[in-house]
C-alpha cells in the first residue's frame, strides 16, 4: 500500500464517509469513549511528577531544580511544558526554599543571609539554622540545629507559597506533588492538587520586593501527608505543640484523617492522639494506604493521583516490613479508587544509576533472605511488571482496569559529578532523559494558562505515552471501528483506501501534537466500543527527531556496535515499533485465587543471558498469557512522506473482532537480537548486563559479584575530546563528548558500557492502551471522560 | 642528724669512679628523657601540628570575592570581606572537623569523587612507551580478533502471527515463496550485515548454522528453541582477515589504550602493596 501524504485531505474525506456510514449503523457508537463528540482540543505536553530536592534528600533547591527542569537554553534544552515538585513524604531538616545564587534570586525571594549579613545561605542550611529560624511545628523530630521538620508544614507552609509565586513569575504550569513514603510498601508518587494555583495567580501583580502571600493553597496536600505518609508518624493534628513532652497547644490545623464509611476510630489501629491510623507496616499498612487512597476519591476525587513509583524496587510485598507492591495491592488501590490510583511508574527514574532505576539482584532484606527486586533489574530501563509482554501491567489491562504506564526521573543529584555537569552516574534531570507526554486539554473558561487540574484530568485520562532519550517526541496512536455491514462487504482495495485514510488521521494529529476526535475512533485510554465482527483499524505516526537527542556523547552507541551499526548516541534511531495486544476477560474478585500473587524471586537466568524467562512460574493473578506482539513495524513496514521524513506512519487491521481486547505500543532503537539488549523477538533483555553495582549474597551481607563483574558490552571509542572526570563538563559552549567517557568501568583493560552511557545507549517509548469492547463480551473500565458524563447525564 | 664519718669539707680532687658519677645524676637523666620525647613527639605529631594550621592567603580572599561579586553584584567592604573570610575559615574548620571524625567514611559519593582524582592523578603520571611499527604489528597479530571481519549475514523473518508450529511456518514460508508480503501476518523484521558471533549469542549455533547455509533470497522454516520462524536469507558476506597497514592507526590507539591501561593497573597494584589485604569467608 503507497500512500501519498499530499492527498490525505481525500484520506480524510473518505474517513468522514466512512464514518457517515458507520454512524448510520453502529448502534453504540455514542459510547466510543469522548470521540467525535466534543472534546476540548488539547496538546501532548512533556512533564515530570517525581523529583526530589534538599527538603528531602535531593541535591539542590526548589528554585534550582525548577530552573534545569523548565529552562530551555543552551545547558537545559530538554525545558519540559509542566513540572510537579515533588520530594519524599515524613520528614526533613533543610529548606529547599533558599536558593545556591543569584541566578535564581526573584524579587519575592532574594537571596538569604547569616545573621552576619555575608554568609549566604543556601538549600542546604537547615529550618533552624535558617535567619530568622525556623522552629518546625507537631512533635519534636530530631533536636538542635538538624531539628526535623514534618512534610505537611514544609508543604504548607514553605514550599506551597514558593511553588505558587514562581509559576506565577515564570508564568508557567508548576505545583505540589510528593512521592510518599508508604505505609506497608516503599514509595508513591502522589498528588491533591485541591486549593492549588487559582487562576488568579496569572494575573496578579507580583511583589517586587521580600515576601509573597500566596493566593492558593496546598493545605488539601498537607493534610494527606500527616494522615497518611510512613514517615510522618507525628500525631500533632498539625498542631503546634509545647516541649518537652510533645503538648499539643490545639492550634493549627486540628486535622482528622477518618475516611467516610471506614470504621476509624472504631479501627483497633487507630491513634486517638493522632486522629489516625498508625498502619506501622506489612498488612496494616497496607490497609491504611488503602484508606488514604479512599480519602483521595471521597474528598478530591477529580484532584488527586496516586502512582506507585519504581514499584519493583523494594522487592515483594513484605507482610513483616514495608517493602514492594504486588499485583493484589495494585488491584485493592485501583479497586479503592479507581479515578486516584490509575496507573504506575514502572519505568523508573534513575537511570544513569551504576544499578538502573536503582534495581538489583539481591537488594532487600526480609529478615535474613535478600530478595531481588522484583524482576532483578530493569529491562531497557523499565521494570519486569510493565517490560515483561504479559506480566502484571497485561493482567491489569487484561480484566479491563484503566491502569495507565508514567514514568518519572526520580531527581536526586549527579552522583559523583556536580549538578551542572552533563555526566551521571546516578540521575537525570526531569525531562532530560524521561518524558510523559500527557495529553493536556483545555479548560472551558480559562484556555491560556495550564491549571493542574487540567494535567491531574490528562494523567488520569490515559492518553499518555513516554517516551526515554528523544527517541521519538510525537506519537498519535489511534484506533478506528469499521462495523461489521462494512467490514464483511469491503474488498481489499476499499480496505486500503479505509487503512490509509485513519493513517492519515493519525500523521495530521502527530503534526499538530494532538489526539483524534471523530466518531468511531479512540486514542490512547480510551474505548471503542463495537459490534461483533467489526473491523479495527490501527494506525500509528510518531516523528522521530533527527539529531535532537540530549545526550552529551557524540560517539558510536556501542550496543549497536556490536552488531555493526554506527549511530551516534546523540542520534538515536528508531529501529521498530511493537503492537502488543491482549484479551480483556474482566475484573478478578478480591479473594478469588487469581487476585493475589507475587512475582517469582530470582527472575534473571544468569546462565542465559540473551533470553527472557517464560511465563511459566508466574501465578495465575500476575499475568496475562494472551498477551502478545500482534504486529512489529520496522523501516519496511512503515511509510515516510518525501516532504517530512522525520514523520513515520503504518497501520493494519484487527478482523472481526469478537470478544473484548486492547492494543498497546512499544518502540526502540535496539533492533531484535542484540548481545544483552534485546531478544530474538525485540523484548528488552536484563540490564544486568549494563549494571557496574554489587550484588550481594542470598543470604548474608558478603558481596557475590563485585562491582563490575557483570558488564559485558564493551566502548571501544576513543575520542579528541574527553574530559577528566574531575574537569566540569557543562556542554555549553563546547563539542560533544567523542569518545567513551573516563567514568565508565575499565575490566580487564577495557571501557565497558555502564552508567548513563548505558541509559543513552537504550531507548524505548510506550503508549497506553486503547480498549476496544465488543457488545456482549466482557465489559471494560474506560475512561469516564467528558462526552461519557454528557452522556451519563442524559441517561 | 648528719653522718659523723662523712668529711664535711672536700680535700682532693674525686677519683675517676666519682668523677663519672654525675652520669647517674636523675636531673640529667630527667633533661636527656625530656629531649629524646621531645624529638618522638616531633617526629610522630609534627604533622598533625600543621594539620592544625590554617592558612587564608590571597587564594581563599580571591574565591570569595568572586562569590560575593556574583551573588551581590558589588566588591564586599571591608567588614563583609571579614566576614567572608570567617566564613571560609569556619567551613575548613567543620571540614578538618569532619575528616578528623572520619566523616567521610561511608559516603559513596565522596569515595567516588576520591577514587576519581586518585585516578586523575595516576593518569597525569603515567606516559605512552616508545613504539615502533615491529611492536604495534605483533600486538595486531595477538589481537587479530579484534579487527578481522567476522562473516556476515543480511536476513529477514517474517514474523507468525502467534502459531509458531512446523506447519504454519512451512506454509507461511510457501505462501511467501508464492509471492506474499513478507509482512502478510506480524510483521517483517530486517537484520543488516549481523557479524556471525552475535547471531551466535542471540540464536545459538545451530540456528546460526542453518541459516548460513540457506539458499539466498528463499523463504524457509527454521527451528529456534520450542518454535518455529520464517526467515530469508538475503546476503552473506564471508570473513575476512584483516590487515595491518590500513588500521594502523586504529592500532595505534588501541595499543596505547591497552598499555596505558597496563600501567594505570601497575601503578594500583604498586600502591597496593603498601595495604594487608585480609579476606575474610562470609557468614552463613
Amino acid at each position: 500500500m503507497k500512500l501519498d501524504f499530499t492527498k490525505s485531505p481525500i484520506a480524510l474525506a473518505v474517513v468522514a464517509a466512512l464514518g457517515a456510514v458507520a454512524a448510520a449503523s453502529a448502534p453504540q457508537s455514542a459510547q466510543a469513549n469522548g470521540n467525535g463528540q466534543g472534546k476540548h482540543s488539547g496538546t501532548y505536553l512533556a512533564g515530570d511528577f517525581h523529583n526530589h530536592s534538599t527538603c528531602s534528600d535531593g541535591a539542590v533547591s526548589l528554585q534550582k531544580k525548577v530552573k534545569k527542569s523548565m529552562d530551555r537554553t543552551e545547558a537545559t534544552p530538554w525545558g519540559l511544558d509542566w513540572f510537579v515538585q515533588a520530594g519524599h513524604g515524613g520528614t526533613g531538616n533543610r529548606n529547599c526554599t533558599l536558593a545556591e545564587d543569584a541566578s535564581l534570586a526573584t524579587p519575592a525571594y532574594p537571596l538569604v543571609y547569616a545573621a552576619d549579613g555575608t554568609t549566604l545561605q543556601g538549600p542546604q542550611t537547615t529550618w533552624v539554622n535558617t535567619n530568622p529560624s525556623v522552629q518546625p511545628k507537631g512533635n519534636l523530630s530530631g533536636s538542635g540545629a538538624t531539628q526535623n521538620m514534618w512534610r505537611w508544614e514544609a508543604i504548607q507552609t514553605y514550599q506551597y507559597p514558593l511553588m505558587e509565586y514562581l509559576a506565577a513569575y515564570r508564568n508557567e504550569p508548576l505545583f505540589l506533588g510528593v512521592e510518599s513514603v508508604v505505609a506497608g510498601h516503599e514509595h508513591t508518587s502522589m498528588g491533591v492538587i485541591t486549593g492549588q494555583n487559582p487562576a488568579a495567580i496569572y494575573k496578579q501583580k507580583l511583589p517586587t520586593t521580600k515576601g509573597y502571600t500566596p493566593l492558593g493553597n496546598a493545605n488539601a496536600l498537607a493534610q494527606w501527608q500527616y494522615c497518611f505518609d510512613r514517615g510522618n508518624s507525628d500525631t500533632s493534628r498539625g498542631n503546634t505543640t509545647t516541649q518537652p513532652g510533645n503538648v499539643n497547644t490545639g492550634v493549627g490545623n486540628n486535622w482528622d484523617c477518618a475516611v467516610p464509611g471506614s470504621p476509624n476510630a472504631a479501627s483497633a489501629d487507630w491513634n486517638i492522639a493522632g486522629a489516625k491510623l498508625n498502619g506501622a507496616n506489612g498488612e496494616n499498612g497496607h490497609l491504611k494506604t488503602v484508606e488514604a487512597v479512599k480519602w483521595m476519591a471521597a474528598f478530591h476525587g477529580d484532584g488527586s493521583y496516586y502512582v506507585p513509583a519504581h514499584l519493583e524496587r523494594a522487592g515483594p510485598f513484605n507482610a513483616a516490613g514495608n517493602n514492594g507492591f504486588n499485583i493484589e495491592h495494585l488491584r485493592n488501590f485501583n479497586n479503592a479508587g479507581p479515578r486516584v490510583a490509575f496507573g504506575f511508574e514502572s519505568q523508573p527514574g534513575h537511570g544513569a544509576s551504576d544499578r538502573r532505576g536503582e534495581y538489583n539482584l539481591r537488594r532487600n532484606a526480609f529478615g535474613s533472605v535478600r530478595y531481588d527486586s522484583v524482576g532483578g533489574t530493569t529491562y531497557g530501563g523499565t521494570g519486569v511488571y510493565a517490560g515483561q509482554v504479559g506480566g502484571v501491567w497485561d493482567a491489569l489491562l487484561g480484566e479491563g482496569r484503566n491502569w495507565w504506564f508514567f514514568a518519572s526521573s526520580d531527581w536526586h543529584s549527579r552522583g559523583a559529578f556536580s549538578v551542572d555537569d552533563r555526566r551521571s552516574d546516578n540521575d537525570f534531570w526531569p525531562g532530560e532523559y524521561q518524558r510523559n507526554y500527557t495529553m493536556v486539554r483545555h479548560g472551558r473558561t480559562d484556555k491560556k494558562q495550564v491549571s493542574p487540574q487540567m494535567i491531574v484530568d490528562g494523567l488520569r485520562s490515559g492518553n499518555n505515552w513516554v517516551d526515554s532519550g528523544q527517541l521519538i517526541d510525537r506519537l498519535a496512536f489511534v484506533a478506528c471501528a469499521v462495523p461489521p455491514r462494512l467490514a464483511d462487504r469491503s474488498g481489499r482495495f476499499v480496505e486500503s483506501i479505509g487503512e490509509a485514510a485513519v493513517e492519515a488521521l493519525a500523521l495530521a494529529s502527530a503534526k499538530q501534537n494532538t489526539d483524534i476526535d471523530l466518531r468511531h475512533c479512540a486514542t490512547m485510554g480510551e474505548k471503542l466500543e463495537v459490534k461483533p465482527g467489526s473491523d479495527i483499524i490501527v494506525a500509528i505516526a510518531v516523528r522521530d527527531p533527527k539529531g535532537k537527542s540530549y545526550s552529551p556523547y557524540s560517539f558510536p552507541n556501542p550496543s549497536l556496535l556490536q552488531v555493526g551499526i554506527t549511530q551516534p548516541l546523540d542520534e538515536p534511531v528508531l529501529d521498530h515499533i511493537d503492537v502488543i495486544g491482549g484479551r480483556v476477560s474482566g475484573y478478578k474478585a478480591p479473594g478469588s485465587a487469581d487476585y493475589a500473587g507475587a512475582w517469582p524471586d530470582d527472575w534473571v537466568d544468569m546462565a542465559n543471558p540473551q533470553q527472557l524467562r517464560t511465563l511459566a512460574s508466574v501465578p495465575a493473578a500476575a499475568k496475562n498469557e494472551t498477551a502478545k506482539v500482534i504486529k512489529t513495524f520496522g523501516s519496511k513496514g512503515w511509510r515516510s512522506s518525501h516532504h517530512d521524513r522525520e514523520f513515520k506512519t503504518m497501520s493494519f487491521r484487527l478482523r472481526g473482532v469478537q470478544a473484548s481486547q486492547y492494543v498497546r505500543l512499544r518502540g526502540t532503537n535496539m533492533p531484535p537480537a542484540v548481545p544483552y539488549e534485546t531478544d530474538v523477538a525485540g523484548n528488552p533483555l536484563s540490564d544486568l548486563w549494563t549494571n557496574a553495582g554489587e550484588i550481594q549474597a542470598k543470604t548474608s551481607s558478603a558481596i557475590e559479584f563485585p562491582a563490575n563483574s557483570m558488564l559485558r558490552i564493551p566502548c571501544t571509542t576513543s575520542g579528541s575530546n574527553v574530559p577528566d572526570n574531575g574537569t566540569p563538563y557543562t556542554g555549553v559552549g563546547v563539542p560533544k563528548i567523542d569518545g567513551c567517557p573516563n567514568h565508565l568501568p575499565v575490566v580487564n583493560g577495557q571501557r565497558m558500557v555502564a552508567f548513563d552511557v548505558a541509559a543513552w545507549a537504550d531507548l524505548w517509548f510506550y503508549s497506553n492502551p486503547i480498549f476496544v469492547e465488543v457488545e456482549g463480551s466482557t465489559g471494560v473500565a474506560g475512561v469516564k471522560s467528558e462526552r461519557s458524563s454528557v452522556l451519563a447525564t442524559a441517561k | 642528724m648528719s653522718d659523723p664519718q662523712s668529711p664535711t669539707t672536700p680535700l682532693e680532687p674525686p677519683p675517676r669512679q666519682a668523677r663519672m658519677a654525675w652520669w647517674r645524676e636523675p636531673l640529667l637523666h630527667f633533661v636527656l628523657l625530656g629531649a629524646v620525647l621531645f624529638a618522638v613527639d616531633h617526629a610522630v605529631n609534627g604533622s598533625a601540628d600543621d594539620a592544625r594550621v590554617i592558612v587564608v592567603d590571597a587564594a581563599v580572599d580571591q574565591e570569595a570575592l568572586k562569590v560575593f561579586r556574583e551573588a551581590r553584584g558589588r566588591e564586599p567592604t571591608a567588614d563583609e570581606l571579614y566576614g567572608l573570610r570567617r566564613v571560609w575559615l569556619d567551613n575548613e574548620v567543620l571540614y578538618r572537623e569532619g575528616l578528623a571524625l572520619q566523616m567521610d567514611k561511608g559516603d559513596k559519593a565522596i569515595k567516588d569523587r576520591v577514587i576519581f582524582k586518585a585516578l586523575s592523578m595516576i593518569n597525569a603520571g603515567i606516559r605512552r612507551p616508545p613504539f615502533d611499527d615491529a611492536l604495534l604489528r605483533a600486538w595486531f597479530e595477538q589481537n587479530r580478533i579484534r579487527y578481522d571481519e567476522p562473516a556476515r549475514y543480511d536476513f529477514e523473518e517474517a514474523v507468525l502471527d502467534g502459531d509458531a508450529s512446523e506447519t504454519a511456518a512451512n506454509a507461511f514460508a510457501a505462501a511467501l515463496n508464492a509471492g506474499a508480503p513478507g509482512d502478510a501476518k506480524a510483521g517483517l523484521r530486517v537484520f543488516k550485515a549481523r557479524p556471525h558471533p552475535t547471531i551466535v549469542q542471540s540464536y545459538g549455533p545451530e540456528f546460526a548454522d542453518a541459516l548460513a547455509s540457506l539458499p539466498a533470497g528463499q523463504w524457509r522454516a527454521l527451528r529456534h528453541g520450542d518454535g518455529w520462524r520464517v526467515l530469508r536469507l538475503e546476503a552473506a558476506t564471508p570473513a575476512r582477515a584483516a590487515s595491518f597497514e590500513p588500521l594502523r592507526g586504529v592500532v595505534l590507539q588501541d595499543w596505547t589504550d591497552a598499555v596505558m591501561a597496563e600501567q594505570r593497573t601497575a601503578a594500583v597494584r604498586t600502591l597496593a602493596k603498601k595495604y594487608v589485604v585480609r579476606v575474610e569467608g562470609s557468614a552463613p
